[in-house]
């Protein structure tokens, strides 16, 4: 460590509050980073602590350290790394026992660790007196207790932190005692590896080995051990196959089972600790928790409210959406008449108006002005029913229709996002831990029909079929989330058959939201985040359809790019009856659905840039019929998304495959669902 | 210096004084050769092998040589006849009419006792701290001597009374009836559908014994009682029914079978269970392990889904929700309400 510098890694199960202590006392300054090669996000911050300064390292929640999953890889590889001076562990006070189980085993790694006893406003809630000296005397390191929320405690937790990296606190972590025949074979493979030259964490090697745990089994099989944060290999390959051996011999005639053995005696020792810290002072009445939860999973009425929350978070992203779009409008039909007369003064020629103003600020401006407004409530709804506690409610009464195709519940979640942005549903993807029903999840998403896709379909539908619009409408909704569902089976049983994930869930108490944290995770963390994102992709893009449909300059229509890319573009559209306008109009609609109408605008040589318009929803109608009307709208729905949302993609799976897989099977989705509908209802006659 | 003026009798009072103790201890010591001793003199567990030897030697030939004990043993005569000598003083040997030797009641018991005290550890070294076959004999040796009855029946349960070590050789059953034996015979008040497992089989008269195993009737098996009639059962033993005169059932004890594990998924909404074992292995194993269903842990059946799956479960205070499918991979005991 630098001098003057503690690092400190914040490790801790899920939910527990881990981001919000990190949130508190790094303020503003949180970045978000990538571990390298890996999805799973780790945040560093830092701040500084009567002159010294402390760097936070946020941890990704995890029950366990057994390498089962990319979080506890990365949570053990870290600590092990021995970068982090301490490590603070924290912890759910109202679920004692069960976070325990991490905290021992973090106790088996380092010594200087500092326990945040979190949540201790819940605990007096609940009726419960919790005895913080005798918890630390039972742990043998400092505990902390914190209202994280209330920020109450953290100043201690702090000054604890730093008194145990600078060794003015000593630690003596409490050992567990495995039993007689583990703790045998514990102390046989501790003189053997001894031998060879490990001494660094023997016992916790030891016990690894008898574990059979997947990456330290792995390491010894490669006969390299830096990756187990051991500098230099002590000891040559074949000795540590050899040990391997041993092991495995030794936890081969354990009866009963080493790896269960080993869980359960930490768990019989977390059980003894609560049974001696926690007491209850007054009777648990039926919690809160009990009571809602028995009206939001009762087999009736759980269906009109999931449905009722869902189309109430809808309504309000739709109607804030146009509200707050519809400002966001005007202040950019502003800001572009201001740029273009102020361009036009200072004698600025054609083709830098055009391009800057026309392309650039119009795409990127329609982008914010379109994207802004329904993602930022959309994330604070959902953010806000995250920190209550329904998600997982809804995931768990929608996981057995779900089970039908292959997946499960909280691929729910992520459709339910989409409907409101596909980046947030691709996002939303993180939650699920299988990685099969992830990516299914993410590859799904696209299919779902955005807020942009239907706001702007709605002012066509309307445009085109007119008294029959809600019937249409509805159509489309329905037939995207059929889309999505066949997606989903086709894929469960072609690119990821095999054995059926399985679906565990924790259901976590209702808790009220707190509404400083709601609003940094949904805007700053998410929103900002995203929509730079958006712009650095809809510049680009808008200015490059600019050209398109400009150059060569002066040119008649069918001269233009875009009067080429019609024309070649026809053909491909014939078995789907779709029109090379239509298909360059798409193409035009990469960077954001909601520019649909003036690409129309611009491929039907009405226009040459992408300025909202009305003429070309008056002339639509007279140049489709019903069927081509409708074939257009589902495979605009469907087609492809966004090129944020393809960002978005990347960036969860960080796979060029996947990537591609998730333009390759919206597109074929939509292939397949517009051919039918064309061709039966040709034959309909429609 | 003062010379010491010591009266006459001193020295050889003194003598007689030490002479009088060395006695006392001797006799102290071969008047309560009690089996709670803890710290073993050297001799008892010498004379002990020797009981274990001569046991076997008087099961084989019928009769007892010092010169088969000294072959089998490998040591001089000399030294038998010292051990002997030692096996008449704790009353486990007696000298019959014609000169000879024989073990006595008390002494047979003490011999079988050793042999099941030393099958019973082969067995528990062997299963539970997975020793080699061939290294537990040592081992089990060192441990027959110094485990008391009450350890040794505390061990046989755990091990869910076993018949058979793991070298095959057959465990002898505790003496049937007496204390120490927890079953309780057959004919006694059970019911049609009980389960239970058989503890013990009088080894007297010998015939029905070898009838009865014969049959299937062995220490450790499981029966299911089928019918109850005045003087005959209807026993199911692995998978025949097997009638058993009342008569006969009065020599074989039992005790209740440990109750079958469910699934726990087949609980309903309210039940509560302690987890007995999960089954599978790897992640899958692993992750239901970290969630905190481990052996002894106890768990309550919340809810269903409005579509009855998953289903909620609370354990060590959190509730977790999970498939049926997943949750019948953790085996349950039911818990009586209360």
């Amino acid at each position: 460590m630098d001098s003057g510098t503690i690092t400190v890694g914040v490790a801790g199960n899920p939910n527990v509050g881990k981001s919000v202590i990190f949130n508190a006392l790094t303020g503003s300054q949180q970045h978000v980073g990538n571990w390298p090669g890996k999805t799973v996000e780790r945040a560093a911050g830092s701040f500084t602590y009567q002159g010294r300064e402390i760097r936070l390292v946020d941890l990704p929640g995890t029950y366990s350290l057994a390498a089962q999953s990319p979080e506890e890889v990365i949570a053990r590889d870290y600590i092990i790394s021995g970068e982090p001076d301490v490590v603070v562990d924290v912890v759910d006070a109202t679920s004692l026992e069960r976070n325990l189980n991490l905290t021992l085993q973090i106790l088996e790694l380092t010594d200087r660790v500092v326990v945040g006893l979190n949540l201790m406003d819940e605990v007096e809630r609940m009726g419960w007196e919790l005895d913080v000296a005798e918890l630390e005397v039972e742990l043998g390191v400092p505990v902390v207790p914190t209202v994280a929320t209330e920020e109450e405690g953290l100043p201690e937790l702090v000054e604890a932190t730093v008194e145990v990296a600078e060794g003015r606190r000593s630690t003596n972590p409490v050992q567990l005692d495995y039993g007689l025949t583990i703790e045998g074979h514990i102390e046989t493979l501790q003189e053997d590896l001894t031998r060879v030259g490990i001494e660094e964490r023997s016992r916790w090697m030891a016990l690894k080995l008898l574990e059979d745990d997947p990456e330290v089994v792995e390491a010894f099989k490669r006969g390299d051990l830096t990756a187990l944060g051991l500098a230099a290999p002590p000891a040559s390959a074949e000795a540590l196959q050899t040990l391997l051996r041993q092991a495995v011999r030794l936890r081969e005639g354990t009866r009963p089972d080493a790896k269960v053995e080993i869980v359960r005696r930490r768990y019989e020792l977390a059980h003894d600790v609560v049974h001696r810290v926690v007491h209850r002072v007054r009777p648990e009445a039926e919690s809160v928790t009990e009571r809602i939860d028995r009206i939001v999973t009762h087999r009736i009425w759980s269906w009109p409210i999931t449905l009722a929350v869902f189309l109430a978070i809808f309504w309000i992203t739709i109607q804030g959406g146009e509200i707050a779009g519809g400002w966001l409008d005007a202040g950019l039909s502003r800001l572009i008449d201001g740029a273009r007369a102020w361009l036009t003064r200072i004698q600025a020629p054609w083709w830098v108006i055009g391009g800057l103003v026309d392309g650039l600020l119009v795409g990127v401006g329609t982008v914010i002005a379109v994207m802004l407004p329904p993602m930022t409530i959309l994330f604070t709804a959902f953010a806000l029913l995250e920190d209550l506690g329904l998600l997982p409610r809804i995931a768990f009464n929608l996981d057995r229709p779900m089970q039908v195709l292959g997946s499960q519940g909280k691929q729910t979640l992520t459709w339910g996002m989409s409907f409101g942005c596909n980046v947030t549903g691709v996002m939303a993807s993180r939650i699920i831990e299988n990685k099969k029903v992830q990516l299914t999840a993410i590859l799904t998403s696209p299919l779902i029909i955005c807020s942009g896709g239907y706001g702007a379909g709605v002012a066509l539908v309307i445009a085109l079929f007119g008294d029959r619009a809600l019937p249409v409408m509805l159509s489309l909704v329905f037939l995207s989330l059929g889309a999505a569902s066949l997606a989903t089976f086709v894929l469960n049983r072609t690119l990821f058959r095999g054995e059926p994930g399985g679906f565990v869930l924790e259901m976590p108490r209702y808790r009220m939201p707190k509404w400083r944290q709601v609003a940094w995770r949904a805007l700053v963390d998410r929103v900002a985040h995203t929509m730079w994102r958006a712009v650095q992709f809809a510049g680009p893009a808008s200015l490059l359809i600019w050209i398109l449909g400009n150059l060569p300059p002066g040119a008649p229509f069918e001269g233009t790019a875009v009067g080429w890319l019609v024309r070649t573009l026809a053909p491909l559209g014939d078995p789907f009856g779709l029109t090379g306008e239509m298909i360059t109009a798409l193409l035009f609609t990469l960077p954001a659905k909601e520019i649909v109408v003036p690409a129309l605008a611009m491929t039907y040589g009405l226009q040459t840039t992408l300025v909202e318009s009305e003429g070309v929803l008056s002339a639509l109608p007279q140049m489709w019929g019903p069927l081509s009307s409708y074939t257009f709208m589902v495979f605009f729905m469907l087609y492809l998304p966004c090129l944020v949302t393809v960002w978005a993609i990347w960036k969860e799976t960080r796979s060029l495959k996947w990537t591609l897989m998730g333009l390759v099977v919206p597109l074929t989705t939509a292939s397949v669902i517009t051919f039918l509908v064309y061709q039966g209802g040709q034959l309909l006659g429609f | 210096m003062e010379t010491l003026d010591l009266p006459q009798w001193f020295w050889p009072a003194l003598s007689l004084l030490l002479t009088v103790l060395w006695l006392a201890t001797l006799l102290w010591r071969r008047r309560r050769p009690g089996p709670a001793e803890t710290s073993l003199p050297h001799e008892r567990v010498e004379a002990e092998d020797i009981l274990k030897a001569a046991y076997a030697e008087e099961q084989k030939e019928g009769v007892l040589r010092i010169g088969d004990l000294s072959h089998r043993l490998e040591l001089s005569e000399r030294m038998i006849k010292r051990g002997m000598a030692a096996l008449l003083d704790f009353g486990w040997v007696e000298r019959d009419a014609e000169g000879g030797m024989r073990l006595t009641d008390e002494g047979k018991a003490r011999a079988q006792e050793l042999i099941r005290a030393h099958r019973l550890w082969e067995t528990y070294l062997v299963d539970r701290e997975g020793m080699s076959l061939d290294a537990v004999h040592a081992e089990a040796h060192r441990r027959e001597h110094t485990t008391t009855p009450e350890e040794l029946e505390r061990l046989d349960a755990e091990l869910g009374h076993p018949a058979w070590d793991p070298h095959g050789h057959a465990i002898p059953a505790p003496k049937c009836g007496v204390p120490a034996s927890p079953g309780r015979a057959l004919s006694g008040d059970v019911e049609p559908g009980d389960r239970v497992r058989i503890v013990c089989l009088d080894d007297d008269p010998a015939p029905l014994l070898a009838q009865l195993v014969a049959l299937g009737f062995k220490p450790g098996v499981d029966v299911e009682v089928v019918e109850r009639q005045p003087d005959l059962l209807q026993l199911r033993v692995d998978d025949h029914t097997v009638p058993l005169a009342r008569a006969a059932a009065d020599h074989v004890f039992a005790v209740p079978a440990p109750a079958l594990p469910l699934e726990l998924g087949r609980l309903p909404v309210g039940a509560r269970a302690r987890v007995v074992d999960i089954k599978g292995s790897g992640t899958r194993q692993r992750r239901m392990l970290d969630m905190g269903f481990v052996p002894g842990a106890e768990v309550t059946v919340m809810r269903r889904a409005s579509l009855g799956d998953p289903i909620e479960y609370r354990i060590k205070g959190t509730g977790i929700a999970m498939r049926r499918t997943d949750a019948n991979d953790v085996m349950v005991e039911e818990l009586e309400d209360g």
